[in-house]
């Protein structure tokens, strides 16, 4: 395949010939295995997180029965189309060892980052070591125009759980509108289409982009250590801008499920259950759209903050408040209006699998070919407890993952299903984490 | 050892004596004893990293290129650390995302910019050469400077220069090569933050200080919320900042200018907390009055009273919390039902509350009432309280205890509980909840008497209302009695003159910032409380043009401020 550099393409411009390439049509078809590309490109993995706030009732969610075919307790209802290919881990905990159990906040960075956090709380806070969407990204995102994607459905883009140490999120898209022309603007090339052309004006961005690296050392020298990492953090988000630039440079790789559907209509946004849920499965379907057209590897869904803000409309109370404020039930043995939150909240994760199912690649679907590690901050919310965090993770990598099960960690750190996650995924990565949530113990169990 | 800076120059600017003897030496208990005799100290920082905001963004790009000039794209959501966005700003940096959209918007405003006649280019490329880099060295040397807030040095200008012969070649066009060198300008992190440096301090061998332009900075952003102009950036370039009658005549003109309003309106948006106010919603169904153009009027209406009394009336502070004078529109009359001038049926009109009306100070406008984006269907005394202690006071409180049991919290549907008052005192039989929560409460339950948007009620519930509390150790009844408590309290002032401090600084007050907020807290009160005064101060301050070489933080940094005066 032709390599288009941009000193080439510009030099070509220079002596004023225009280039204008028309590569050939490639083989849409995939090989006799149904696993692989006929080009010989396998069908690539991909990797999602999908976060919901405020835990779940342990008796209602957790099954009791370990392996396949595990039984399914009423939360967990809305999965059962997808039983075996969900993955459900109970017993695996934030070890905080002495730091703060940072309400809202320990769990989930416990198991997004393998450490437990120092700073934060219901609002947010910081992060120790980066999420694992970032690591993942930077092993199987490179080659696509958007490293990840980072989504939330209650209107706040300061919702988000994915974050490269420090205290500055990777802010969500929140409004489909802007999400579809992000995605599919003028920017978006269609892997499908025969022609390709790759644009100069691209090249002079790129240019700019790598110009303004050369403004790194000038400012190194003159900062403190603390500034030196935001620094750094600046030019590395500098370069994966140029490197998604980069893409547009190369004719894109066919895309057998790509489907660019129309811009979607101009909608409410908010955390009114109605509004939030549509929210998500209009950008659900943005996303899942712009996986089968190669346009990223990653995306990271957030359905809302961790001290969740979804309401009904018309009620006083959010869910958040409810957990903590609502009795429990003495008959029902729950708190029936928070319940409602959790169990409309497995719902909303099986309709992002139903979406991620729906599309067919080689011999499976997207969600075949993908691992979404689905959580929550805390076990049960009242109490803001961090041990037995519910963790769900979908999808088989490819044949690569086994799923299905229901394993128990036995008390061990939640990391540890992070670490599987990036040694499935091919990363050479022996321990992970830090601290008490330090694991070098990946599941076997699931490892194909 | 600990880090200080000795001001030979703070005794002739602040008129207190100067006894400059082995300060560092001094163990923090024997200065204390020794600070009303010296002159005061400052923690010292290592020059500072700071996020342009949104809002400086843009004002950056309309002062720069005019203000026709459209910028798009969705900014990185704000930070703030303890206490104010303008600490946070100097904790965070740019997302992948982020880079992204700043890469959009750089070109956008450089099309406009170049489209739309704004920038001034004194000279016509040869008609041989598309190119003429002379004159686009003077053209990006001089929006480099405004952008960059410093002269660039030949280096940098020169890449610069380059990536726009590049664009002008390839483009055939010197105006595409302007327009890509000034999107490169925008995209330098050197424009999309306050890059702050320190210099050797010829005045005092071994010291440092900030640089000139940085402190050009610091003053503008603290004065003007944007960033210097032609004349602020000359005066540094003369070294004029470092002569006290000249500074102070710089900071006297930008005190006198139009845009000091602008800075002031920002100042308080921090301080208190308005980010909060974007994407504010409260339920339809229970408070129909509410709606997102409210919520604007409401934010409104506490800047332009604190406006008025602070800077068009040069009034006192803490009148802040008493005053009755205000300004309402139609909006805001329907919501204290109160009557609306024809002047404020289509915009604003002043107003002063009569006595008779429960309003009176900033607590009882809406401003301050709705402002709690957790509660969306009803009021939050804990949250009103926490506001009121953190904002007003500068005394966080902590966060709750992780492994709380919530057996007693409040259940809205017990006939038992129907007021707020009646749920909390449940909630504070708990002694894991009860010591943060009397910091709060009885606070925010004074205050119970004004709904989630701000109506007044005297019921809840059908159950009437109990507006009376205790402010350190004083009973009170009501919001006024509240506001006339805070007006009294020295707390008031004093946490002022801290945030004035951080947000000019870009840090949170340390341990070693006490002798000069010590300092200043006496002056402002010698100033009769006059906000532009505090300005003033700060702005002519050695403190604001203090700082330590880069390297790691001193031990004066280390430890929390805590007023010794009061």
């Amino acid at each position: 395949m032709s390599h288009w550099t941009r000193r080439n393409l510009l030099r070509g411009m220079m002596r004023g010939s225009a280039v204008v390439v028309g590569l050939p049509f490639l083989d849409l078809f995939l090989d006799g295995n149904g696993e692989a590309l006929a080009s010989g490109a396998p069908i690539p993995t991909r990797f999602g997180t999908w976060f919901w706030g405020c835990g779940v009732n342990t008796a209602r969610w957790f099954p009791s029965q370990l392996g396949k075919g595990y039984d399914i307790k009423p939360e967990l209802v809305p999965i059962t189309p997808y039983r075996d290919k969900v993955s459900i881990f109970s017993n695996f905990n934030c070890n905080l060892d002495g730091r703060p159990n940072l309400v809202h906040w320990s769990g989930v960075m416990a198991t997004m980052t393998g450490a437990a956090p120092l700073k934060g709380g219901v609002s947010g806070g910081t992060s120790e070591l980066p999420t694992i969407d970032c690591l993942v990204s930077d092993h199987i995102g490179g080659g696509t125009r958007f490293r990840s994607l980072e989504l939330a459905c209650t209107g706040q883009s300061g919702v988000s759980y994915s974050m490269r140490a420090g205290s500055t999120v990777n802010p969500s898209e929140v409004d489909p509108v802007q999400l579809y022309r992000r995605l599919f603007g003028t920017d978006f090339q269609d892997p499908n289409k025969a022609e390709f052309k790759p644009d100069p004006s691209v090249m002079l961005r790129q240019s700019v982009l790598s110009s303004v690296k050369d403004d790194r050392d000038e400012l190194l020298r003159s900062l403190g250590s603390a500034d030196k990492q935001r620094v750094d953090q600046y030019f590395t988000s500098v370069r994966q801008v140029e490197q998604q630039l980069g893409q547009l440079l190369e004719k894109p790789a066919p895309a057998e499920a790509c489907v660019v559907a129309r811009e979607p209509g101009k909608a409410e946004l908010g955390p009114t259950w109605d509004v939030a849920m549509r929210t998500h499965d209009l950008l659900g379907q943005l996303a899942v759209m712009a996986l089968a057209c190669n346009q990223t590897r990653v995306v990271n869904m957030a359905l809302s903050i961790a001290g969740s803000n979804l309401r009904k409309a018309g009620d006083p109370v959010a869910f958040h408040e409810l957990t903590h404020e609502e009795p429990v039930d003495e008959k029902l043995g729950y708190q029936p209006k928070a319940t409602f939150f959790i169990e409309r909240s497995m719902e909303t994760f099986a309709s992002m699998l139903k979406m991620m199912d729906g599309v067919k690649e080689g011999a499976g679907t997207l969600l075949d070919n993908s691992l979404i590690l689905a959580t929550s901050e805390s076990n049960f919310a009242k109490i803001h407890s961090v041990d037995n965090l519910p963790i769900m993770v979908a999808g088989s990598a490819g044949s690569r993952w086994k799923s299905g099960q229901h394993i128990s960690g036995n008390g061990d750190p939640s990391s540890r299903v992070g670490l599987t996650i990036q040694q499935v995924l091919g990363m050479p990565v022996t321990s992970w984490g830090d601290g008490a949530m330090r694991s070098s113990k990946p599941i076997s169990e699931v490892m194909a | 050892m600990i880090a200080v800076s000795k001001f030979g120059r703070a005794a002739s600017m602040g008129g207190v004596a100067a006894i400059l003897i082995g300060l560092a030496s001094l163990a923090p208990a024997e200065k204390v004893t020794a600070a009303a005799a010296r002159p005061p100290e400052i923690a010292l920082a290592p020059p500072g990293f700071r996020r342009l905001n949104e809002a400086q963004y843009i004002r950056s790009v309309e002062q720069i290129f005019g203000p026709a000039i459209k910028v798009p794209g969705r900014f990185d959501p704000p930070l703030r650390e303890q206490g104010l966005l303008a600490i946070g700003d100097a904790t965070v940096t740019v997302s992948a995302t982020g880079i992204e959209q700043y890469e959009l918007r750089a070109r956008e405003i450089a099309t406009q910019a170049m489209a739309g006649g704004n920038v001034n280019v004194p000279c016509a490329p040869a008609a041989t050469d598309p190119f003429d880099a002379a004159c686009a060295r003077q053209v990006l040397g001089r929006y480099g400077r405004l952008l960059y807030r410093r002269p660039l040095a030949d280096a940098e200008l020169s890449a610069v220069v380059a990536i726009a012969g590049e664009a002008a070649r390839v483009n055939n066009s010197f105006a595409k090569g302007l327009e890509t060198g000034l999107s490169r300008l925008l995209m330098s992190p050197n424009f999309i933050f306050r890059v702050e440096r320190s210099v050797a301090d010829q005045l005092a061998p071994g010291g440092y200080r900030l640089e000139d332009y940085a402190l050009a900075s610091r003053i503008s952003f603290l004065l003007w919320d944007s960033p210097p102009d032609e004349a602020l950036l000359d005066a540094a370039a003369r070294g004029d900042l470092r002569v006290p009658t000249k500074l102070e005549r710089q900071v006297d003109r930008m005190l006198a200018s139009s845009r000091y309003e602008q800075g002031v309106r920002s100042f308080f948006f921090d301080m208190l907390g308005y980010e909060q106010f974007r994407g504010l919603a409260k339920d339809q169904a229970i408070y129909p009055k509410f709606n997102s153009e409210l919520a604007r009027d409401a934010q409104e209406q506490t800047l332009r009273t604190i406006i008025d009394l602070l800077v068009t009336n040069r009034g006192d502070y803490r009148d802040l919390f008493s005053t009755r004078k205000t300004f309402v529109n139609r909006g805001l009359g329907a919501l204290y039902k109160v009557p609306v001038s024809a002047a404020g049926v289509d915009g604003w009109a002043p107003y002063t509350f009569p006595a008779d009306q429960p309003r009176g100070g900033i607590l009882s406008l809406a401003g301050f009432l709705m402002l709690d984006p957790t509660h969306e269907g009803r009021s939050s005394p804990t949250i009103r309280g926490k506001t009121v202690r953190e904002l007003l006071l500068c005394q966080p409180v902590p966060q709750p205890p992780p492994n709380v049991n919530f057996a007693l919290v409040q259940d809205v549907t017990n006939p038992l509980y129907k007021t707020a008052r009646q749920r909390l005192t449940a909630h504070q039989e708990n002694p894991a909840c009860a010591g943060c929560h009397a910091l709060t409460d009885p606070i925010g339950l004074s205050l119970e008497n004004y709904d989630a948007v701000g109506n007044f009620r005297t019921h809840e519930n059908e159950a009437e209302i109990d507006a009376t509390g205790t402010f350190e150790g004083k009973p009170y009844t009501g919001l006024t009695g509240l506001s006339q408590r805070l007006r009294e309290s020295p707390d008031v002032p004093a946490c002022l003159v801290q945030r004035a401090y951080e947000y000019g600084v870009g840090r949170p007050a340390a341990g070693g910032d006490a002798d000069w907020l010590d300092y200043a807290i006496g002056q402002f009160a010698s100033d009769r409380f006059r906000f532009s005064a505090l300005m003033r101060r700060v702005a002519t301050s050695p403190a604001l043009a203090s700082a330590a070489p880069p390297g790691p933080v001193t031990a004066a940094l280390s430890y929390d401020y805590k007023r010794r005066i009061r």
